[in-house]
């Protein structure tokens, strides 16, 4: 059995007069690729922002790897190992898609504070490296503000590769994007998953793609998790059709 | 890109185009500018070259937080100032303990100016990266205006109002062509200094930062660190141009340490270009010599002054260097109008150099 | 230290001076609230008001009576033609600057500052203007005080409470703050937002030209006084938070006061206080004291 990567026990959190979390057990374990799904509003996105530092819990823990990681900032859990992928292209737009790359891979090298070094001849391989993993390639001098969007998101993973990380988290990973692209995309999941051995947690609203490549299936709604289990077991729960699926067996 | 339509352009423009944005060639052109400049007839020229130079400067080294990191800064003056000051009263400590300031004494005075400059910039960005946009730049500007009004109260350390007159430097650096070589020498180390920071991995923090702060905190960075540690660099250099200040005017008073002067800097950067390390160089040129030549004519000079930062502001916000910028590269494509398509890079690797 | 008599007429300079700044706060903090601009020239072109109000007083003094219904109608006039240049100023400069980055944004109102305050030195010089109104000094514990006082805190609040009505109960003031809230939720209504906008900031240039005329006849003019003012309104919109009216009230109340008083002690560093407790405000609660709270 493969050790706990990320568990989370009784988290909640409550903005103003809506909560938006409440008490949510979760575990994933290494090797994991799993979907976290659900209606908007859900929660999903709060869950991601409790779990990267961005919000502070009201209450709860969340353990990464053993340690404890509930209450620390970002950047602290993001040297930890834990990457992150947005749904919305967040990007350094006035930047090149090399040096967007190449400045996140040095800060994962421990260099954001090196002020005598050459920033074009550090971290510049494995930059390239991610960069054709991405499916980028050619591309390099490019801003990336002037990318395309299918581009953009191809950034956005790039991005969250240069972390190194153990537990990867994308948020809706295949938003906006063709066939083609989805199915591009989520191909190189698997192999992220399956040859890089990352752990992999995903939002997603498109069905095919959670039934196609997740292997276990989380639905949370209204900041708690109705249910858990494989794919086949989650289509064919009642509650879950009523909740998310439409109600009609698929 | 292709190098079969530079006709007009000589190899070695192009290359060192190529290599380091317009920056290159815009230092090495401005370098030997200054260089020629005592050439010119009169002292007038130098004199208005060293204060080009110094202010310059101090331009550049505000455009470490502004052009670089994406933050505006409205107590940068203070820096310059905490300079200026370090230096004015240990060269009246000299003077009268010796009656006059030795070789020694006067490279002391310069030299002592950094670390008080560095300090006063840790102490207030300590505070003020707490914060970004306009409470950045209200903070800023509230801590710069504190350490006026302590400068101007505090009469009996700092004669107030009145100022430290009489900073007479050693008889060689009396000479203003003497100084003035001096003051590039200064101002060239230290652009190298900013260059090399700027272009290190360091400096791509800084622009991650000013592109998407919330997303370099998730890549792991310590945000509030980098741009502690931005805040003071820049200080430091602002302190460099600060400690030329006074022996240059012979005096220094507190007004420089005011919002109004750190307001020069925004513009002149704004002039030059942000986005470029030279930019905040050709601000102060443009800056100056349009002072020293608009004065002549009206004292309207602020209606003139505001008048172009607002054409500039509106139509230009990417300053002077942006436009000679996007002229060559379009002269580098010799009109290939359909390689500018989608995908070309619109600017130089490094976010403009 | 100093009589009970000139302690009050301290505390009435500080009420009127945390009037105005009310009033000039709540245009600069209305402005900030539905535009996010943060207009660095909103003093500068006060000062232009109070020039202008003047300079309509000096032309029309003596032809219809009572100074006092000079002086009303000098206001109005100022404050329309005022009113009408805020709105030019959206229209055609303010207004390209809102998909821009916030650095562009203050470069743009600072150099209104100096366009503005070297307009007012083109037209009027450099020597101090003031006028006088007829009015007897009233005694108050030993003391003389200006009754027009009175009529500046008296229209002061009408004024406050006018603006509270207009937000509160009229169409076009619950527009306004609908646009605080959401912008693009007032214009999917159907509202034109652009006519939002431009009504809002001659809205406030209009406040602070009816405040300038309001203060004209206790206020010496010269140039510079509106670099002092508009770090003052900072310091107001700060400490009460930015967007919250009742905030600006609470926050001119402290600046004025405490200024009021710091000059009897400090005169040359009585802003410096003000600074000090703008830095303060802005290191424990940088979102003031009612605005809402921010997350780091």
């Amino acid at each position: 059995m493969n050790g706990k990567i990320l568990e989370v026990s009784k988290l909640s959190k409550r903005f103003g007069g809506l909560q938006a979390v409440k008490d949510v057990n979760f575990v994933l374990h290494q090797g994991d690729q799993t979907a976290m799904i659900g209606p908007n509003g859900a929660g999903k996105t709060t869950f991601f922002n409790l779990i990267t530092g961005f919000h502070r819990a009201d209450s709860g823990r969340v353990l990464f790897e053993g340690t404890e990681i509930t209450g620390r900032p970002s950047h602290e859990i993001a040297r930890l190992g834990i990457s992150r992928a947005f749904q919305i292209s967040n990007i350094f737009p006035k930047l090149a898609v090399l040096e967007n790359v190449r400045s996140a891979v040095q800060a994962q090298m421990g260099r954001a504070f090196d002020v005598m070094g050459r920033a074009d001849r550090i971290g510049v391989e494995e930059a390239e490296q991610i960069i054709r993993l991405c499916g980028l390639q050619g591309k390099q001098g490019v801003a990336a503000g002037e990318l395309s969007q299918g581009d953009k998101k191809k950034l956005e993973l790039a991005l969250a590769l240069s972390g190194k990380p153990k537990l990867l988290l994308l948020d809706e990973p295949t938003a906006g994007m063709s066939l083609e692209e989805t199915r591009e995309t989520m191909a190189l999941v698997d192999r992220l998953n399956q040859d890089l051995k990352l752990t992999i947690l995903f939002t997603e609203h498109d069905m095919s793609v959670v039934f196609n490549h997740a292997r276990k299936v989380t639905l949370l709604h209204r900041g708690q998790i109705i249910m858990e289990g494989a794919p086949g077991e989650v289509r064919a729960n009642e509650t879950a059709q009523r909740v998310y699926l439409g109600g009609h067996p698929a | 890109m292709s190098s079969s339509g530079a006709t007009h352009k000589s190899g070695w423009f192009s290359d060192l185009y190529q290599k380091r944005g317009l920056s290159g060639p815009a230092a090495v052109i401005l370098f030997l500018g200054f260089l020629l400049v005592p050439l010119l007839p009169g002292k007038f020229p130098i004199i208005v070259g060293t204060e080009v130079l110094i202010v310059g400067l101090f331009a550049l080294s505000f455009n470490l937080i502004y052009g670089y990191m994406g933050q505006i800064s409205f107590g940068h003056g203070a820096f310059f100032g905490l300079g200026a000051y370090a230096t004015a009263l240990l060269f009246r400590y000299f003077q009268m303990t010796a009656g006059g300031i030795g070789y020694f004494g006067f490279f002391l005075s310069l030299i002592l100016a950094l670390p008080l400059a560095a300090l006063g910039s840790w102490v207030v960005g300590f505070f003020c990266v707490r914060l970004t946009g306009i409470y950045f730049a209200m903070l800023s500007l509230g801590f710069g205006e504190l350490l006026f009004y302590l400068v101007f109260s505090w009469y009996s350390f700092t004669k107030g109002d009145d100022g430290i007159q009489g900073l007479l430097p050693p008889p060689f650096f009396q000479d203003a062509t003497y100084y003035y070589y001096f003051t590039l020498a200064v101002v060239v180390l230290s652009t190298l200094l900013l260059w090399r920071i700027t272009e290190s991995p360091f400096g791509y923090t800084l622009r991650m930062l000013r592109d998407n702060r919330n997303r370099a905190a998730f890549l792991g960075i310590n945000v509030r660190r980098v741009m502690l540690t931005n805040f003071v660099i820049a200080g430091t250099f602002a302190g460099v141009a600060g400690a030329l200040w006074g022996p240059f005017q012979r005096s220094v008073s507190p007004h420089i340490l005011g919002w109004a002067e750190s307001g020069k800097a925004v513009f002149m950067t704004l002039i030059g270009g942000a986005y470029y390390l030279a930019g905040p160089m050709v601000g102060s040129i443009i800056y100056t010599a349009l002072n020293a030549y608009v004065t002549r004519f009206t004292v309207f000079w602020p209606l003139t002054i505001g008048i172009i930062i607002l054409v500039f502001v509106i139509f230009i916000p990417g300053g002077l260097l942006s436009v000679i910028d996007q002229r060559i590269r379009f002269r580098l494509s010799a009109g290939k109008v359909e390689e500018i398509r989608k995908g070309e890079p619109v600017s130089p690797p490094g976010g403009g150099a | 230290m100093p009589d009970l008599g000139s302690l009050l007429i301290q505390l009435f300079s500080g009420l009127s001076r945390a009037m105005m700044l009310f009033l000039l706060s709540s245009g600069l903090s209305l402005i900030f609230g539905v535009m996010n601009i943060l207009n660095f020239a909103h003093a500068t072109l006060w000062l232009l008001a109070a020039y202008l109000t003047y300079t309509f007083f000096q032309i029309f003094s003596g032809l219809w009576g009572s100074e006092a219904l000079v002086l009303v109608n000098s206001i109005v006039m100022a404050t329309g033609i005022m009113f009408l240049l805020g709105m030019a100023i959206e229209r055609f400069l303010v207004r390209r600057m809102y998909p821009r980055e916030l650095p562009e944004q203050l470069l743009l109102t600072f150099a209104l500052i100096l366009i503005f305050s070297d307009t007012i030195k083109l037209f009027w010089g450099v020597e101090n203007r003031r006028i006088v109104l007829p009015i007897e000094p009233m005694e108050v514990m030993g003391s003389f005080v200006n009754p027009y006082f009175f009529v500046i805190i008296a229209a002061g609040c009408g004024i406050a409470l006018g603006l509270r009505f207009f937000l509160q109960r009229t169409r076009y003031g619950k527009i306004v703050r609908a646009a605080v809230f959401s912008r693009d939720m007032v214009s999917a209504l159907g509202i034109r937002i652009p006519a939002v906008y431009a009504g809002v900031f001659g809205l406030g240039v209009g406040l602070a030209a009816l405040t300038a005329g309001i203060f004209l006849p206790i206020m010496p003019l010269s140039l510079g006084i509106d670099m002092d003012l508009i770090v003052q309104c900072f310091a107001v919109v700060v400490i009460g938070g930015f967007g919250s009216i009742g905030g600006t009230f609470i926050a001119s109340l402290i600046v004025g006061i405490v200024y009021s008083y710091s000059i009897l002690f400090w005169p040359d560093g009585a802003l410096a206080i003000i600074f000090l407790i703008l830095v303060g405000v802005l290191i424990w609660r940088p979102w003031g004291l009612l605005g809402t709270e921010m997350r780091y």
